[in-house]
């Protein structure tokens, strides 16, 4: 009898256990009198008094309306989103990455901001990268918020000590220096120029240089082009780049480790990535600065993904009216220029200034605007690619092939 | 139940009923009163557990987008979606994948924890207690932390694993990647899997070994039985019923793991080459924004680790009913 109940107990906790892999989800009811604002970690750490500032003069202008900020991360913002979509309780102003607004305006998640577009400072100049990410079908759905290029952050010590004197001024020059640099660095895996091997923001500025492209539009279909033989040429010169300059793990990604994190260790001559990388490059603060990218003709740089944010109101929020107000004063003239004061390009063109990063953002490209694009960032079929080129596991060809192919299947889905 | 038939009874005399109604009531009684006392928990797993179910079967019988996500309205589609499903060759070869990956992390779980528990038994008092020291608090690792401290432990860059090799001589480990391809990557994701999964079995099963009668061990020792004789003849018999349960559940949990592998991993490694059932779920379910979709693998797998256990259940009913 005793020993029939415990064979019972542990058949119900097994039928629990199987059926406890179904979801759960709960909901939050906004009140009237309060907007809640989606921005993501980096406006936290980078400026959060900015931040402050908004939200105090909106709330000077609307007495009584709480402006509720949450800060999100890039991995899982959509998946909270979606579940908001579902569930309720969602922001009333959203910050997207430029890649992502294409498949959320096609499915209709974002209210039409195309005639209150005159209203925001600076429309009429918004930067086109930007302003094009966040258009779908002739209407506005997005209001640029910021940009950013990619840029080399270095050492100007180790540079001198490897008697460099003028900046690497083509990629080829980028690679005899990277040698001089591993002759005064002789330990371990020290990088000459950290790249995580699988950074396609960096591969794909190789294939764009060759004159190559991701996938294009063809009447109406999406056709890959990675297999092109100039896309070819582009990803062969990756290898190639990546092989000379980089020690860095061929199948990570740009923030497993954080590239500042590798050269604050000191095992990095000069690393690729945002111009904020300079924040935290302790002990050698002093000894930093940064360049723009070079192509692989001297003389030019190397064309750079311009990352950006969009700001959008979802259709499901009961206050529509105060969140085109809030974005209103969020990326107003003055809150542009503090944006660009911390190392950021800010949204029009009639703002932008002189420096490195907004040097670099003149020769830019993007991902194709197609509805499916993020599944093809989040199915990381370009990082699985590039994986595949530089362990050796395929050859350039047949990775860029399989794809090229891939992404043309995955954009092409209804 | 004898217990719960003398209770109406006892509540019968003390109402002051006629005799024969009396026993009427005491039969009505001895039948309802079991199921009046399970009511509760029947009621309260149909509650959280069957509605989410049907909803879970209806969503998979629907196209359900981000777009229709926003509308709260799916378009009923039929079988669509498990057609759809049954014909991709990413769900077969991850669940064939998967099967592998399961059965190693079970055998292997069920094999070390068993030997872990038979170590128990022998050692010495104090040597018991830090080894079951050591082994709770393994248990009471989070899994989150769990992961993110392999993780530093691999690091290419920096990790104590590579050092320590190279510094035994064992081979230049510097920079060595241990995530390189799928069969490493899943190794090291079994190796953190079997290491949290040990505790919990080792510990049961040496809870199970304590119920072995020491008479009938040295009745076989009089009989000339010893070491592996003794261990499959008397211990394992014994144990059934406790690795019947262990390896139904192990199957259960890691048929369907998810946070381990998807954490080591890395979402940024993660492609249908190294897929695993739950992620494929997460991928095609959450990142494509499929819920219908994602409904319909998730019941697949539901059906899957009901067919890989059946066999376990089945036997542990008959142990049930058998004594």
């Amino acid at each position: 009898m005793k020993r029939r109940s415990i064979v019972a107990v542990c058949l119900a906790a097994l039928v629990a256990a199987a059926l406890a892999a179904t979801t759960s989800g709960a909901t939050k009811k906004a009140t009237a009198a309060s907007i809640t604002v989606w921005l993501q970690t980096d406006a936290q750490s980078g400026w959060p008094d900015l931040v402050a500032s908004v939200n105090q003069k909106f709330q000077s202008d609307h007495p009584g309306v709480s402006v509720n900020v949450q800060y999100q991360s890039w991995g899982d913002h959509l998946q909270k989103f979606d579940a908001t979509l579902a569930g309720g309780g969602g922001p009333d102003v959203i910050e997207m990455g430029n890649t992502e607004m294409t498949k959320y305006m096609a499915a209709g998640a974002f209210a039409d901001l195309t005639s209150a577009k005159g209203q925001f400072d600076n429309s009429a100049n918004w930067l086109s990268g930007l302003a094009k990410s966040g258009r779908y079908g002739g209407k506005t759905y997005g209001v640029p918020y910021y940009a950013g290029s990619r840029v080399i952050t270095y050492r100007t010590d180790l540079f001198k000590k490897a008697g460099i004197k003028k900046l690497p001024s083509s990629t080829a020059q980028y690679v005899a220096d990277a040698q001089r640099l591993l002759a005064q660095n002789k330990k371990k895996g020290f990088s000459p120029l950290y790249i995580a091997g699988t950074d396609w923001y960096v591969a794909m500025g190789f294939v764009f240089d060759y004159g190559g492209g991701i996938a294009t539009q063809v009447s109406g279909k999406w056709k890959g082009l990675l297999a092109s033989p100039k896309s070819i040429a582009g990803l062969t010169a990756f290898k190639n780049f990546f092989t000379s300059v980089s020690r860095a793990s061929k199948t990570t990604d740009e923030t497993h480790p954080n590239p500042y994190d590798v050269y604050a260790q000191g095992q990095a001559a000069s690393m690729v990535g945002p111009s904020w990388f300079s924040c935290c490059v302790k002990p050698y603060s002093a000894q930093t600065a940064q360049f723009v990218m070079p192509g692989h003709v001297a003389g030019t740089s190397m064309p750079g993904f311009l990352g950006g944010s969009d700001l959008a109101v979802p259709v499901t929020s009961s206050n529509k009216a105060l969140a085109i107000d809030w974005i209103k004063d969020f990326t107003s003239t003055s809150s542009e220029k503090t944006l660009q004061a911390k190392g950021n390009i800010p949204n029009a063109t009639n703002l932008l200034g002189t420096t490195v990063n907004e040097r670099a953002a003149a020769r830019s490209w993007f991902v194709p605007t197609a509805k499916h694009w993020v599944d093809v960032e989040n199915g990381n079929i370009l990082r699985n690619m590039l994986a595949q080129i530089l362990t050796g596991k395929l050859s350039v060809k047949q990775a860029a092939q399989s794809a090229s192919d891939n992404i043309a299947s995955v954009l092409n889905q209804p | 139940m004898a217990d719960g038939g003398s209770t109406a009874a006892a509540a019968g005399t003390l109402l002051g009923t006629s005799r024969r109604r009396r026993s009427a009531a005491a039969r009505l009684g001895r039948g309802a009163v079991p199921y009046a006392l399970i009511a509760p928990v029947v009621l309260t797993i149909a509650l959280i557990l069957g509605y989410p179910l049907y909803f879970l079967v209806r969503l998979s019988l629907q196209r359900y987008g981000l777009f229709e996500l926003i509308r709260h309205q799916g378009v009923d589609i039929g079988l669509a979606n498990y057609r759809s499903v049954l014909h991709d060759q990413i769900f077969w070869h991850t669940l064939l994948r998967t099967v592998v990956f399961t059965a190693a992390n079970v055998g292997l779980t069920m094999v070390l924890g068993m030997l872990i528990a038979l170590l128990l038994a022998r050692v010495s008092g104090p040597v018991r207690i830090l080894l079951s020291s050591g082994l709770v608090l393994v248990w009471s690792m989070p899994v989150v932390v769990a992961v993110q401290v392999w993780a530093w432990m691999t690091s290419y860059e920096n990790g104590v694993v590579n050092y320590v090799l190279t510094e035994l001589h064992v081979g230049d480990y510097t920079q060595h990647e241990w995530y390189g391809s799928t069969f490493s990557q899943l190794s090291m994701v079994t190796l953190l899997i079997v290491w949290g999964a040990l505790p919990f079995v080792a510990i049961t099963l040496y809870a199970g070994l304590a119920q072995v009668p020491n008479d009938l061990l040295e009745a076989a020792a009089v009989d000339g039985a010893a070491g592996w004789r003794v261990f499959r003849d008397i211990t394992l018999p014994i144990l059934r019923p406790i690795l019947l349960i262990l390896t139904s559940l192990s199957i259960i949990w890691d048929f369907g793991v998810f946070t381990q592998p998807y954490l080591l991993i890395g979402q940024s490694k993660i492609t249908p080459g190294n897929f695993l059932m739950s992620i494929y779920l997460f991928e095609d379910g959450y990142f494509k924004s499929d819920y219908g979709r994602g409904a319909t693998i998730s019941l697949l797998m539901l059906v899957i680790v009901g067919v890989l256990s059946v066999v376990y259940v089945r036997r542990m009913v008959r142990i049930g009913v058998e004594t």
